[in-house]
């Protein structure tokens, strides 16, 4: 479960600080999709750092399955981030030097899986890349490198998942083909996800949807 | 630790680790290689001085020494010789006979070095250490064409018969001065007593000779020093380096720069590239800590990176190291007695320290600082990027820099007039840089589009710039400066030995046989010199008082010296002080500046001399300075024209002679019996050789530095290559076309490559004229040729490099590049 309590963040700037967030109150249940839409700038991006404890708050606090985030140095969060969540991004974020499989071995072996290797090529068979293993991201398509992506994501057994944007980069038909296989294997692993978008569509798929407005989050009611 | 390998190799795939590795293993490479050379070449040196005395230290006096001073010296370990040499006719037959050079000797002689005999005049000659047996002599060559001699003939030497058994060819302590004359004849000291020729009176040099384990012999210097009386010289290394010493001295020096400058190349190029490394794995670092690596996981993954690179780099730069200093070695292999090991453990040891505090000082802070990236990267591309250096590490990074090149040269005037430069470099550069780029943006404006876009994006770019620009001006100074200072060496022993060359002297020429010699020597075609007058007379007062005949405390004793005379100041010669004389005038005279200041003559001093018996009162006009080392003939006394003429008087020439024409002397002595020939050959062909052997050896370091300094270059160019393709990319994107985008790229870095010329010319030419003047002790004249062309040179370099490095974004589709970087 994720909770966030009065959540606020603030930016230093010339001209005084700069409000981004302001008092964000959001809980999320185990096993809940989440969307979080709103318009770019509208501080989406930087409420999905601070839920996945990749960023500091400057009011309030996110707590993950009872783990409150403020009481963990960055050590801390590294290594609950390591045993819990998971990330798809807009621009994918895999490594061109490492294979397709290699990617997927990273956070395996971070966590000192000693079979990293099937369990990683196990995922990639699982979105449809088994005979692509040694390849490149570079000789990959873009939906096929976000489909890497997601077997990273997955590859690690988390209990929550963060996507960034995850269809921003693609065209709609690609981005439908890896929203399903998003969903699907959510489905499957019976992960958290929160899915932040501007993509209504792909919002509507979520069992709930938060709206982002100048800093401040209002969930919308599912008709 | 799987983790850890293959990010290695993705590095190396990446061609990231590839300038950081390349610089470490250069660094190891240089710093062992050169200083196991420069440490092999000292003990050469050492080896060659001491053979230039045939001892490590030795004593002289014009009478008997006290054979106390012997056993003292066996006492603390030391080995002992004794050597006598006096003039003495040497007889062979009933009528033939010829005055040589005899030199008695004790059966440890020599020390150091080592004799060549032959069975033949000029036969094979094998190498030996040890007197000629009791009844034995060694001669000359020539006296056995001179006496019709052969091995097995008797020939005498006051009332002793000897037998002759074996030709001479060198011995290591024959100087080149005029003090041997007459040709060798060697015999066991034991012999003088039988010849009965030393007497009370003769006149005789006696010598000791010592050697043994170093810190023994200084000891043993120091408590003979305290003995001394006077009139007994005390000869040490320093005090007798010949010219071939020198030459190997300079040499030793320009390799250990040359060493530094190498480490400060490679120390640069190790900390350009970690810099870049580290900006490169930013991203990395941020999504290795959104997947849950904790800090210390990823500074060990680095640091243990770091020293993997430095141990590969360390075994593979010290076997580079071991062959460059076989290599060198290879072509001085004669000059050792016993060759250095390749083995001694101090040049790698040295190497692997001077690669650690560059891993340690110039690589790791940028990569200790990747552990601080922020995981929101993944997220956000704007989190700034950790890129500032901070203040401290440029301090390190200078302290150690001059530590390094201390603890390297042992040389702190040598390092702190680098330094000097250096600094030079970088604050006069980073101010001039800065308004250049400033002053290059206003023209800009002025002018074409592709002006614009590079001046702006150099100016735009300026921190950035600055330090490439500075980092550029130091490689180019370093190598400028490097090859500045080769050509000067190089020329300097060109010019002390110059092919052709007088390097034989005939003395005693009476005035009677001047045209016989003359003629004798043209017809043979040998190239001889002018003719000098010469007579030898000695000082006996200056200023009215009377010198002692014999050193007293504190007081000159009577010196002789050769006298000459001349219209003009000797070829090769200078005024130190006074003025030289007008046509007619009488009653002057010139004295080398180093024999004045022995004798405390000054400039108007009257000096009261006496040549045969006739005494000569005359005023001292100028002081002369002049180069012993020049094999020509050098005078400590000149007089003007019309002084001398009534006193008897001989003449000398020199003349050049090729070795297979050495037989001319045969005949030359056989027509003229009481002339005296000395041969300065063998030197001047020893210091020949060596001088090409270590200018061979220094060709090779430079090239081995061009390579660091080209290094520096690259790194120095990728530095920035990755924002620049960015750029260059968007630019591409927005519609620029493949000549605008290179036309600008190439302005830029055209730019920068003049700049950084101009300054690298400035900055070199005042550390080279720092180099020449206080520690290779040289003449600095400045080289404006070589200023267009460094300019130039640095310029396309640079300019290449640039527009090799950003090759790819008009290659490759712009979308590419921008994912890529």
């Amino acid at each position: 479960m994720i909770t966030a309590t009065n959540l606020g963040k603030r930016v230093p700037m010339a001209s005084g600080e700069l409000s981004i967030l302001k008092g964000i109150h959001l809980e999320i249940k185990s096993g809940e999709t989440a969307a979080i839409i709103g318009a770019s700038g509208s501080g989406k991006s930087t409420l999905l750092g601070l839920l996945a404890g990749l960023d500091t708050p400057s009011d309030g606090d996110v707590c993950i399955d009872g783990t409150t985030l403020g009481d963990l140095d960055e050590d801390g969060r590294a290594a609950l981030r390591g045993r819990e969540v998971g990330f798809v991004f807009q621009s994918f974020q895999l490594l061109p030097a490492l294979t397709a499989l290699e990617n997927v071995m990273l956070p395996l072996e971070l966590q000192g899986d000693g079979h990293a290797g099937e369990r990683a090529a196990g995922f990639l068979e699982r979105v449809g890349l088994g005979e692509r293993t040694d390849h490149y991201p570079r000789q990959l398509s873009g939906g096929e490198q976000q489909r890497v992506a997601i077997a990273r994501a997955f590859a690690g057994a988390p209990r929550i998942l963060f996507a960034d944007e995850p269809t921003g980069n693609l065209d709609r038909a690609t981005g439908e083909r890896i929203a399903d296989l998003l969903f699907d294997l959510n489905r499957e692993e019976g992960t958290t996800l929160v899915l932040v978008t501007h993509d209504l569509v792909l919002a509507e798929r979520c069992a709930r949807r938060f709206e982002m407005d100048s800093g401040q989050l209002q969930e919308v009611e599912v008709a | 630790m799987p983790l850890l390998f293959r990010m290695l190799r993705r590095d190396w795939r990446g061609g990231e680790l590839g300038v950081l590795f390349v610089a470490l293993i250069l660094a190891v490479t240089m710093v062992s290689g050169i200083s196991g050379f420069a440490s092999a070449l000292k003990s050469a040196l050492r080896q060659e001085s001491h053979s230039f005395l045939a001892a490590d230290v030795a004593v002289r006096d014009s009478r008997p020494l006290p054979s106390q001073w012997l056993d003292d010296a066996r006492a603390q370990g030391l080995e002992t010789a004794e050597v006598l040499t006096f003039r003495s006719m040497l007889f062979h037959g009933d009528d033939d006979m010829a005055l040589a050079s005899v030199k008695a000797v004790s059966d440890a002689y020599p020390l150091r070095g080592l004799l060549r005999l032959s069975d033949t005049a000029y036969g094979d000659w094998r190498e030996h250490r040890g007197a000629p047996a009791p009844g034995e002599v060694w001669l000359e060559p020539r006296l056995f064409a001179l006496m019709d001699l052969s091995v097995g003939d008797t020939v005498g030497i006051g009332e002793a018969d000897f037998r002759v058994a074996a030709a001479i060819r060198s011995e290591p302590d024959r100087a080149g001065g005029f003090i041997g004359v007459g040709p060798r004849v060697m015999l066991n000291i034991a012999d003088i007593p039988a010849t009965r020729v030393v007497q009370p009176g003769s006149r005789v040099r006696y010598r000791q000779l010592y050697a043994g384990d170093v810190d023994v012999a200084t000891a043993f210097t120091t408590e003979l020093e305290e003995r001394l009386s006077a009139g007994q010289r005390l000869q040490s290394v320093d005090s007798s380096q010949p010219a071939v010493g020198r030459a190997l001295e300079r040499a030793e020096r320009f390799l250990l720069l040359a060493g530094s400058l190498a480490v400060i190349l490679a120390g640069v190029a190790v900390a350009l590239a970690a810099r870049r490394y580290s900006e490169r794995h930013q991203n990395y670092v941020a999504l290795l800590k959104s997947l849950g690596a904790e800090a210390p996981r990823v500074r060990f993954l680095y640091a243990a990176s770091l020293a993997i690179a430095w141990a590969v780099a360390l075994v593979l730069g010290w076997v580079l190291a071991w062959g460059l200093q076989a290599a060198a070695l290879e072509a001085f292999a004669e000059r050792f007695t016993a060759p250095p090991s390749l083995t001694e453990p101090r040049p790698y040891v040295i190497g692997a320290a001077t690669a650690l505090v560059c891993v340690v000082v110039f690589a790791w802070p940028p990569l200790a600082r990747l552990t601080a990236v922020s995981p929101l990267r993944v997220l956000r591309s704007d989190v700034p990027l950790h890129d500032a250096r901070e203040p401290r590490d440029y301090l390190i990074a200078v302290v150690a820099i001059a530590l390094l090149m201390w603890a390297y040269s042992a040389d702190l005037e040598l390092t702190l007039i680098v330094l000097g430069g250096l600094s030079l470099v970088v604050l006069a550069g980073s101010a001039i840089a800065w308004s250049l780029l400033r002053g290059g943006r206003v023209m800009g404006m002025q002018a074409g589009s592709v002006w614009r876009l590079a001046l702006a994006s150099l100016q735009r770019h300026g921190l950035g710039n600055t330090l490439q620009l500075v980092v550029f001006a130091i490689a180019i100074m370093l190598l400028l400066l490097l090859t500045l200072l080769r050509t000067s060496l190089l020329d300097e022993w060109q010019s002390s030995v110059p092919e052709g060359a007088p390097n034989h002297f005939v003395l005693n020429i009476a005035p009677e046989e001047l045209g016989a010699i003359t003629t004798l020597l043209d017809d043979q075609d040998v190239e001889r010199e002018r003719l000098y007058p010469m007579l030898r007379g000695r000082v006996m007062a200056v200023a009215g008082d009377e010198l002692p005949a014999e050193a007293e405390e504190g007081r000159p004793e009577q010196r002789e010296a050769n006298f000459t005379w001349s219209a003009e100041i000797p070829d090769g010669n200078e005024l130190a002080a006074g003025r030289w004389w007008a046509p007619g005038e009488l009653e002057a005279v010139s004295i080398e500046e180093g024999f004045a200041e022995g004798l405390g003559i000054g400039v108007g001093d009257r000096i009261d001399l006496l040549i045969g018996s006739a005494p000569l009162s005359v005023e001292v006009t100028s002081l002369r300075t002049l180069d012993w080392e020049s094999f020509k003939p050098n005078f400590f006394m000149v007089f003007p024209p019309g002084l001398l003429e009534s006193y008897p008087v001989t003449y000398m020439t020199s003349f050049h002679l090729p070795p297979e024409r050495k037989n001319f002397l045969n005949s030359l002595l056989k027509a003229h019996p009481t002339a005296t020939v000395i041969e300065v050959d063998a030197i001047m062909m020893q210091l020949r050789q060596t001088l090409e052997q270590v200018s061979k050896a220094i060709e090779l370091v430079l090239a081995l530095v061009l390579i660091a300094g080209a290094l520096v270059l690259v790194a120095g160019v990728q530095a920035t290559s990755d924002l620049r393709l960015r750029e260059s990319a968007l630019l591409r994107a927005l519609g620029a076309s493949r000549g605008h985008i290179l036309g600008g790229v190439t302005v830029e870095f055209v730019a920068l490559g003049t700049m950084a010329g101009l300054m690298a010319v400035l900055a070199a030419e005042a550390a080279f004229w720092g180099l020449q003047t206080f520690v290779l002790e040289l003449d600095y004249a400045p080289s404006p040729a070589l200023w267009p062309l460094t300019v130039a040179v640095a310029a396309l370099l640079i300019g290449a490099l640039g527009i090799y490095n950003c090759r790819r974004v008009v290659r490759v589709a712009p979308a590419t590049v921008l994912k890529e970087v």
